[in-house]
This record gives structure tokens, C-alpha cells and sequence, in this order.
């Protein structure tokens, strides 16, 4: 009895489909046999994330203990060829933010670890020797290393201006994650249609143009664009170590030329004398003007939220139901269709949305914020100046791709000496 | 102004002072992302990869049309042990076909991917070349409609580039496209 039940039920659910019974063959056929490919996904992870570490490992050593670029060199190929052709990206450091944000903020999403790992393991490295992740072993910026050979200097402003970007794409990106509407910084990714040679003819042209930039100025997606970068920045700012000017330094200012991120600043003499109660008074208008900016971005989205909501699968869904009630077509669009043959129905769908909406509206409120925050800081940090004695590398922006090395002169003096 | 030299000297400079308490932040920030994401990924083993429900999917198309490929990872597979063998199959054959014989106005796969052999009285076997299918689902929608949807939609594995989010499944009616584990990697009708 045991076992005839739940035959009885297999056999009810089969039945509900099979409106024409299983032949009776007579000439001895036998059913094919079909066997579909599973790919060794756990062995090929595993395989990602020892090649990251060593390859982390190597870019540390070379840059920050051996000041040598040709390491990161061959790093930059085998990252190229590795992660960016044969493994054709996905998944990436980079989109693995989005992942591990909605992880963290929603418990019913399953994250798989080597997801996790991959977007943890540079930036603890980065929080021990500054961004070695970004030098070579990131297929995206390998890319863009190879192809630069030119380095024209951005102004200033310009640069500033631009280097916000990835903040705020940061800041969108984890918004429309955790309200799980899309992955954006996988949709919008400039290089991955050009590692799986095709995909959408926009996105692909964008990276085309990218790189061809990059021909003339030293990484445009990495300076401009991307949120991991920036993420990292973080990190590289209060890293442990760190790749330093050369000691003895003559000043020679050949290193700065060589950087294609503009992270190493002159010697700089701060001539404005400010007086103790001026600074005072400065700090307070800055304190003052932080919030300010903060609050001015947190209302400018949260009154943008509904529209933002549209990114939202539902609330498109929910769109195109109501327009549906109100116009009622002959032929309904098929995702309408669709949802009322599943057994939708608008009330449940409405509360969900109202839902999504709520979220949408708590989320791009701190988003706002946020952006605020980021705006107004890299305007104090422009208005801030600061005496330098020697040349020094901005941590946060030096992506240790090394190039300054074969630049210095006293470098090579020791390199020959060796 | 008199000062006392001693006073003055500071053993720590602001900004190595700065330094060293953003440190403690990141690391204190690295420390318990991992410890939350840690505890999650304990709770619940995460899915690798990308599978169509065949239970939820609804033929609309979108398939062959959204995947990032230029040629969709959504190809049509067939059943054999759900099957019927009917010489008038509803996804082989367009709907009131007059003669059923393999012309292709005749025909409902527009790549012509699907082929039959003739077993015995009154049965064919339909066998699909993956190499033209595009994963459109026509005959699947005719074979579930008139048949016993034996002709079904699978993403296949060795093709699909794995995205982090399936582009097909931002666009599917019927949110039949899930992550599912490695060891269960087709969602197979006959078992």
C-alpha cells in the first residue's frame, strides 16, 4: 500500500498532460538515450578563485616589496585571456557587489560563496597592499593597461567631476539590487560584450569608444566608471601597506608623467596663511554645508523614488495590468496574459507593488543622501590644500600598475645594483 | 609665546593618528560583512545556475530574442518517454496543415530543427538538431497545446554564458527562468 500511493499521485500529475497514451511498439524500439552536458561548475569556481588569490599575490609582491612592473604585465595577458576570453566574465568582482548587497539586506536571496569570495578576497588584499586587484588581475582594466599608449592629463575639474560618477553609479547600482529590479552593473557592462565577442550593439559600442580612449588617457572605466574602483578606493586610502615613492627621491617629476591615474601629487607649498579662528570658521561652514548637501540629495530622490521604481519588474507589470483594465485590447499583451492564466490578481499585485514602492522610497532616500554626502566631499576635498615636502601617491587612486618604476631613475639605479 | 618643547612634540601625527582609525574601520568593516554573509550562506546553499521551469514557462518566445547571446542558450528539448508518437504532432506540424508530408510551408519549427523518422504503424520518432533550434518555443507551445508536452525549453548549460542575472529572466511573463543547484542543472520532464 505504501508504495501504490504515491504511484497513484505520480501517475495523476503525468495524466494531466498526457493526452495521447505512451505507445505500444511492437518492432523493438528503444527509447534514445539522452545525456546533457553538465559543466564542472565547482571546479571551474574553484580554479577562479586560486588563480585570483595567486595572481593577487604575485601583483603584491612585484609592486608593492620588488617595485618591478613586468609581473603585472603578464598578470594583465593572463587575466585577459583567463577571466576575460575563456571565462567570458560572469561572475565578476565588480557585479558581485550587487550580489553580496542583497545578501546582506535580503535573507530569502541564496548567494553562492564563491560569488562571496570573489568579492571579498580583493578587497581584503587591497586593505593590506592598496589595489592590486585593479593593476592587472581585473580582465577590465588589463584591457584598457594594453591598449593605452598615450597619457593625456585631464584638467583638474574635469577630473573631479568625472570621478564622482562611480560613486553614484555605486550608489544606483546597490539601490535597484536590494530592491531586486536589476543588476545594472551587469547590464551596462562596457567590456563583457567585447570578452564574448557579441551581445547588445550599444553597450558594446560604448566599450569600444571606452577603449579607444583609453588609447589617449590612462583608463577611463576605471577612474570614471567603476563602482568596485571605488569601493576599493576606500580601502586603499587606510591600507596597511603600500606602494611608496622611491626613497632618496630626486624629484625629478618623470613618475608623474608616467601615471595613467594620476596619482602621484607634486611637491606642493601652501602659501595661503589662514589663521587659527579662519580655519575654525571654515570647518564650521563645512559641517555646516555636509548635512545640507546630504538632505538636498535625500529629498531630490526620494521625490524621484516612484519614477526610479519603474526599473522594478512588477511595478511594470502592475503598470501594464492597470492599463489593461482601464483600455481593455482584443489582444492582450502577453505578460498580462500571462499573469491573470497563473492566477493573479490585481489587489495582490497592487499591495506587492505598494510594497515595492515603500522599499523604493526608504532605499532612494538614503541613496539621496548619500550622493549628497559624496558631492559635497569631493567639493571640500577641492578647496582643501594641503603643503606637500616631496612627491606622494595618493593611495586611493594608484592602481599599482608600476608603470612609475621603470620611470625613476634612482629605481633603476637600484634595480642595476641588484 | 613660551612653550614647553615636550608638549608640543605629539607622539602620533594627525594623519597617521587618522590613518590608523580608518584601518580599524575597514577591517572592522571587512570582519562583519563576512561574518553576516557568512551566516546567510550557512542558512542556505546558493544556486550556480540558470534553469527554465518547464512547469511555469509559457512559450511566449522571449527566449530566443532576449539572451545575450547572439544565438539564444534556450534551446528545445524532447521528452521521448512522454512522447506520443502521433503522426499529426502539434509541434511538428502547423495548425490545420492539409497534407502532412515535410513541406515547409507545412512545417511549424521556422529553422526546420526538428526531424522525424518513421518507427512503425501509426508512430514517428521527432528528434531535434540543437545546432538550428533557437530556442523560439513554437513547437513547444504547439506540443503542450494539442499534445503531451514532450517538446520543452532548457537552457543548455554548455552554452549559457552563466550572467549574474539572466537578461531572460528580467523579461519572462512567467518567472520560470530560477537559479537552480549544479547537481539538479536540467529541469527534465522525463526524469
Amino acid at each position: 500500500m505504501k508504495k501504490i500511493f504515491p504511484l497513484l499521485l505520480l501517475s495523476a500529475t503525468v495524466q494531466a498532460q498526457n493526452r495521447f497514451p505512451k505507445p505500444d511498439f511492437e518492432s523493438g524500439y528503444n527509447y534514445p538515450d539522452f545525456n546533457y552536458f553538465v559543466p564542472n561548475e565547482t571546479l571551474w569556481n574553484v580554479i577562479d578563485v586560486v588563480l585570483l588569490v595567486i595572481m593577487m599575490s604575485i601583483v603584491a609582491y612585484a609592486v608593492v616589496y620588488r617595485r618591478k612592473r613586468a609581473p603585472v604585465f603578464i598578470v594583465s595577458i593572463i587575466s585577459i585571456l583567463y577571466f576575460g576570453f575563456y571565462r567570458s566574465g560572469c561572475v565578476c568582482s565588480i557585479g558581485a557587489i550587487q550580489n553580496v548587497a542583497l545578501a546582506l539586506t535580503d535573507s530569502s536571496y541564496s548567494m553562492p560563496v564563491f560569488v562571496f569570495l570573489v568579492f571579498i578576497l580583493p578587497i581584503i588584499f587591497t586593505f593590506f597592499f592598496g589595489r592590486v586587484f585593479c593593476a592587472g588581475v581585473c580582465p577590465f582594466g588589463a584591457l584598457q593597461e594594453l591598449v593605452n599608449v598615450r597619457n593625456f592629463r585631464l584638467s583638474k575639474a574635469l577630473s573631479s567631476v568625472l570621478s564622482i560618477i562611480p560613486w553614484i553609479y555605486l550608489i544606483f547600482a546597490l539601490l535597484y539590487a536590494v530592491t531586486r529590479s536589476s543588476f545594472i552593473i551587469c547590464r551596462f557592462d562596457p567590456f563583457i560584450g567585447i570578452f564574448r565577442m557579441g551581445g547588445d550593439f550599444g553597450v558594446i559600442a560604448f566599450g569600444g569608444l571606452l577603449l579607444l580612449a583609453s588609447v589617449f588617457t590612462g583608463r577611463p572605466f576605471c577612474r570614471f566608471l567603476c563602482p568596485y574602483g571605488a569601493l576599493l578606493s576606500l580601502f586603499s586610502h587606510v591600507s596597511l601597506k603600500h606602494l611608496t615613492i622611491t626613497p632618496n627621491c630626486i624629484n625629478c617629476d618623470l613618475c608623474r608623467n608616467a601615471c595613467p591615474v594620476d596619482a602621484i601629487r607634486p611637491p606642493y607649498e601652501n602659501k595661503v596663511k589662514e589663521s587659527r579662528m579662519a580655519g575654525v570658521k571654515r570647518l564650521f561652514a563645512y559641517l555646516v554645508f555636509l548635512p545640507l548637501m546630504g538632505l538636498a540629495g535625500a529629498l531630490f530622490l526620494r521625490l524621484a523614488s516612484d519614477s526610479l521604481s519603474e526599473a522594478n519588474k512588477e511595478v511594470r507589470l502592475h503598470e501594464l495590468v492597470m492599463q489593461n483594465e482601464t483600455n481593455p485590447q482584443d489582444i492582450q499583451p502577453v505578460d498580462v496574459e500571462v499573469f491573470f492564466a497563473q492566477g493573479g490578481t490585481i489587489e495582490e499585485l497592487s499591495s506587492r507593488v505598494v510594497e515595492i514602492r515603500k522599499q523604493f522610497t526608504v532605499y532612494s532616500t538614503v541613496a539621496g543622501a548619500l550622493m549628497g554626502l559624496i558631492i559635497g566631499i569631493t567639493l571640500i576635498n577641492l578647496s582643501l590644500k594641503r603643503t606637500r615636502k616631496s612627491y606622494e601617491i595618493d593611495n586611493a587612486a594608484c592602481i599599482n600598475c608600476g608603470r612609475c618604476f621603470n620611470y625613476c631613475p634612482q629605481n633603476q639605479l637600484t634595480n642595476k645594483k641588484e | 609665546m613660551e612653550e614647553n618643547p615636550k608638549n608640543s612634540v605629539s607622539p602620533i601625527s594627525r594623519k597617521k593618528f587618522l590613518k590608523i582609525c580608518g584601518s580599524v574601520a575597514a577591517g572592522a568593516a571587512i570582519v562583519s560583512v563576512s561574518g553576516v554573509a557568512a551566516k546567510r550562506m550557512l542558512q542556505k546553499e546558493g544556486n550556480c545556475l540558470w534553469q527554465i521551469d518547464p512547469a511555469k514557462c509559457t512559450f511566449c518566445g522571449r527566449c530566443a530574442t532576449d539572451c545575450v547571446l547572439t544565438v539564444s542558450a534556450v534551446k528545445c528539448i524532447h521528452a521521448n518517454k512522454v512522447c506520443g508518437y502521433c503522426d499529426l504532432c502539434g509541434g511538428y506540424y502547423r495548425t490545420n496543415v492539409k497534407d502532412l508530408n515535410t513541406a515547409a510551408e507545412n512545417l511549424m519549427c521556422p529553422t526546420g530543427a526538428i526531424f522525424r523518422k518513421y518507427v512503425e504503424d501509426p508512430y514517428f520518432e521527432y528528434t531535434i538538431d540543437e545546432s538550428l533550434c533557437n530556442g523560439c518555443g513554437k513547437c513547444a507551445k504547439g506540443c503542450n497545446s494539442f499534445g503531451n508536452g514532450s517538446l520543452y525549453l532548457q537552457v543548455k548549460q554548455e552554452m549559457c554564458k552563466n550572467c549574474n542575472e539572466c537578461k531572460i529572466s528580467k523579461v519572462c511573463p512567467s518567472n520560470a527562468i530560477q537559479r537552480v543547484p549544479v547537481e539538479k542543472s536540467y529541469m527534465l520532464k522525463d526524469g
